[in-house]
Formats: C-alpha cells, sequence, structure tokens
C-alpha cells in the first residue's frame, strides 16, 4: 500500500512547473515540406547537421582527455533517409557501460535503445543511418574486422546500406579529401557499405545548419543507462509513455491516464525516484518504498489506482 | 472514449501529416480499433529501428 500525501500548493506548483519543463516538447528541426515518397537509393552521400558535427569533435576530443581515452569509442547515427543521402539529426554515445578497449568498442545498446524511443518522439522518421567508431592509431579506414559485421549488419538498415565514420587523431596535415571532415586535431572519414559490397567505399560528408536531437538526453545519460532495459521494457508495455531529460540530469517518464485531466510522473535520478500524480487539477506526491524502481514506482501507483476504483 | 487533448507533438505530427495527404496525397495510417491517427507511411517502426541498433556489431 502506498499513500498519497497532499503537497502544500506552493511546493505543488513548482514540483508540476518543473516536471511540465521536462516534459515540453523540445525544440526539434524545421518541418520538411511535403512531398511525394521517395524511393530509396544506393548512398551518395552523408549530411550532418552543424550541431550533429560539434557533437562528435566535440565528445571524440572529451573522450581522449578522460581516462579511458585510450580505448575505442563511438555513437550510433539516427537521421533521415533520402533518396540517394542520409541527413543525420541525431547521435547516441557509446555509454559509460560500453565494452571497449584499444582495439574493439561495443556500444551500451539498451541505452542507445531507449534512447532512440526519446528521440523518435519528436519525429518517428527518423531512422538508424550507421555508425562512427574511433581507432586510437592512424588507421583511417573500417578494419577488416568491422567489415566481417558490417556487412552482415547493414541489410537491418533502410536501403541495405549504411553509413560508416572512422574518427582518428588527425597528425600530419593532409590535403582534405571529400569524404574527410578535420578540426583541432581530429578528423572522421567517412565510408559507405551495401549488402554485396567488397569493401567499404568513400562517402561524400557535407555540412548543414541543424540540431543533434539526443543532444539534450547528455546530461540523463547515466540515468538513461541505469535504467535502459527497465524503460523500455515499460515503453512496449505501455505506448503512450513519454520521456524527457532534464538539464539537472534527471529523466521524466510520464503517463497520461484514461481519464481526463490525469497524468502519473515519474522523475528518475541515479538514486532518487519521486512519484506525482495528477488528477483534477489537484497534484499528489506518493510515498514509496526505499529503492524502488522508476517502472516498479509506475506501477505502484496504477495498482493503488485500480483498489481504489 | 478518450477525449485527451493532444500534445503538443502530436498535434504538430497530426497537422504536419494533415497537410502533406492534402498536399503530396500521402498516406495517413488510422489505427483500425478507434480510427485514431497512427502516423503517415513515412513512419519508421519502432521495432526497425530497436532492432538495427540492438544488432550493431563490435567494431575494432
Amino acid at each position: 500500500m502506498i499513500r498519497l500525501t497532499d503537497l502544500t500548493r506552493a511546493a505543488v506548483a513548482e514540483a508540476w512547473a518543473f516536471a511540465e519543463r521536462l516534459a515540453g516538447p523540445p525544440p526539434g528541426p524545421p518541418e520538411p515540406a511535403p512531398g511525394p515518397p521517395v524511393s530509396v537509393r544506393r548512398l551518395r552521400r552523408v549530411v550532418l547537421t552543424d550541431a550533429v558535427g560539434r557533437t562528435l569533435f566535440g565528445e571524440y576530443a572529451a573522450h581522449r582527455a578522460t581516462d579511458r581515452g585510450q580505448e575505442e569509442t563511438g555513437w550510433v547515427l539516427l537521421g533521415r533517409r533520402e533518396e540517394e543521402r542520409a541527413v543525420v539529426l541525431a547521435t547516441l554515445p557509446a555509454g559509460a557501460d560500453r565494452d571497449a578497449g584499444e582495439a574493439h568498442v561495443r556500444f551500451n545498446a539498451d541505452a542507445q535503445a531507449l534512447a532512440s524511443r526519446i528521440v523518435r518522439q519528436q519525429d518517428r522518421r527518423l531512422t538508424m543511418l550507421g555508425v562512427v567508431h574511433t581507432h586510437p592509431g592512424r588507421l583511417r579506414h573500417p578494419s577488416r574486422g568491422d567489415y566481417d559485421g558490417d556487412r552482415r549488419w547493414v541489410p537491418a538498415l533502410r536501403g541495405g546500406d549504411g553509413v560508416f565514420g572512422i574518427g582518428t587523431a588527425a597528425g600530419e596535415e593532409l590535403p582534405p579529401a571529400p569524404n574527410v571532415q578535420m578540426w583541432e586535431g581530429l578528423r572522421f572519414d567517412w565510408y559507405s557499405l551495401a549488402a554485396g559490397d567488397a569493401s567499404y567505399s568513400p562517402l561524400l560528408v557535407e555540412l548543414t545548419l541543424g540540431p543533434d536531437l539526443a543532444a539534450d538526453l547528455r546530461a540523463a545519460w547515466p540515468v538513461i543507462e541505469a535504467h535502459a532495459a527497465r524503460l523500455d521494457r515499460l515503453a512496449r508495455q505501455l505506448p503512450t509513455v513519454r520521456f524527457a531529460a532534464a538539464d539537472n540530469g534527471e529523466l521524466a517518464v510520464t503517463l497520461p491516464l484514461a481519464a481526463a485531466g490525469q497524468s502519473v510522473r515519474v522523475l528518475a535520478g541515479l538514486k532518487t525516484v519521486r512519484l506525482y500524480y495528477e488528477a483534477a487539477g489537484e497534484v499528489f506526491q506518493p510515498d514509496l518504498p526505499a529503492g524502488v524502481a522508476p517502472d516498479q514506482a509506475l506501477y505502484l501507483l496504477l495498482a493503488e489506482l485500480a483498489a481504489r476504483g | 472514449m478518450d477525449f485527451r487533448p493532444l500534445t503538443e507533438i502530436e498535434r504538430r505530427n497530426l497537422a504536419t501529416a494533415l497537410r502533406g495527404n492534402a498536399d503530396g496525397n500521402r498516406v495517413l495510417l488510422l489505427d483500425r480499433r478507434d480510427t485514431s491517427f497512427a502516423g503517415t507511411a513515412d513512419d519508421v517502426p519502432d521495432d526497425e529501428v530497436i532492432h538495427a541498433i540492438k544488432s550493431v556489431p563490435c567494431h575494432y
């Protein structure tokens, strides 16, 4: 049994306003003009928004400055797959719980899967475009081991081909090729690979103005990693649940209830879980057992409400 | 029947889809159970994206 405790009106207003800020829609990219459906052909170019470019170079530089800086790292790329190009609109990092060393990296896919659900709340046309990973040396091309995995993976992508970026330290200055970006001593080399290809092909890279739709998730990434499996399961079981990240590192989980004006909201931190219930214009903060998980808190309240009829 | 107001994102997605239907003859998808708006043909299913993410191979 959990107990519903009235908060003072001022505290309620403050807490609810905070939660509303968390759940409010983040700014998205401008809506493209509607047009006829396009057929997908072989990738000819990859287009990065300026914010995506800053994320990749900025987080790569930050990674190299950490005590895990000798390890490989990487990102999943989400965006729009157009007729002959991929437009990257979001980056999902490998995560602190990645399995990585100087010669390999396996991303924390559970966290990236949950993050993809959060990002795609804004635009369900976003799809998986490819991956970027780094090499500690000067190998500016995917390795043979990369090829063995990627050639079996690309049939899972729209169009049957994917975008692959390789990050390295720039070293000596070279004349930039059309598939190369360089900045502050770092570089990314871009390739495509389609099912059946004998090797990767250099992929023309371009920049455009636009957001990284996953940038707002960075502060809450430790919480996303901590609760990824539970919250992903919650999203599958309750498709109307919505997520939003806050600058303070908390993740808001909101479930509208069947009755008008009723909703449940969980604010999950790394070690804290707070629960709010709104009904008929009033907000309640139920007491929770110690150590309760975010999805467990939500289900406890649903069970309590069901018991009360 | 649920008369819940649309959220801002739902409203924006529906408006974009209706505009695409009117201007470009794009398909609107309806939920077969209650005829509610269920997206457009351009939407990518969650399962497709999550399968691709969870099957990313180890990189070397």
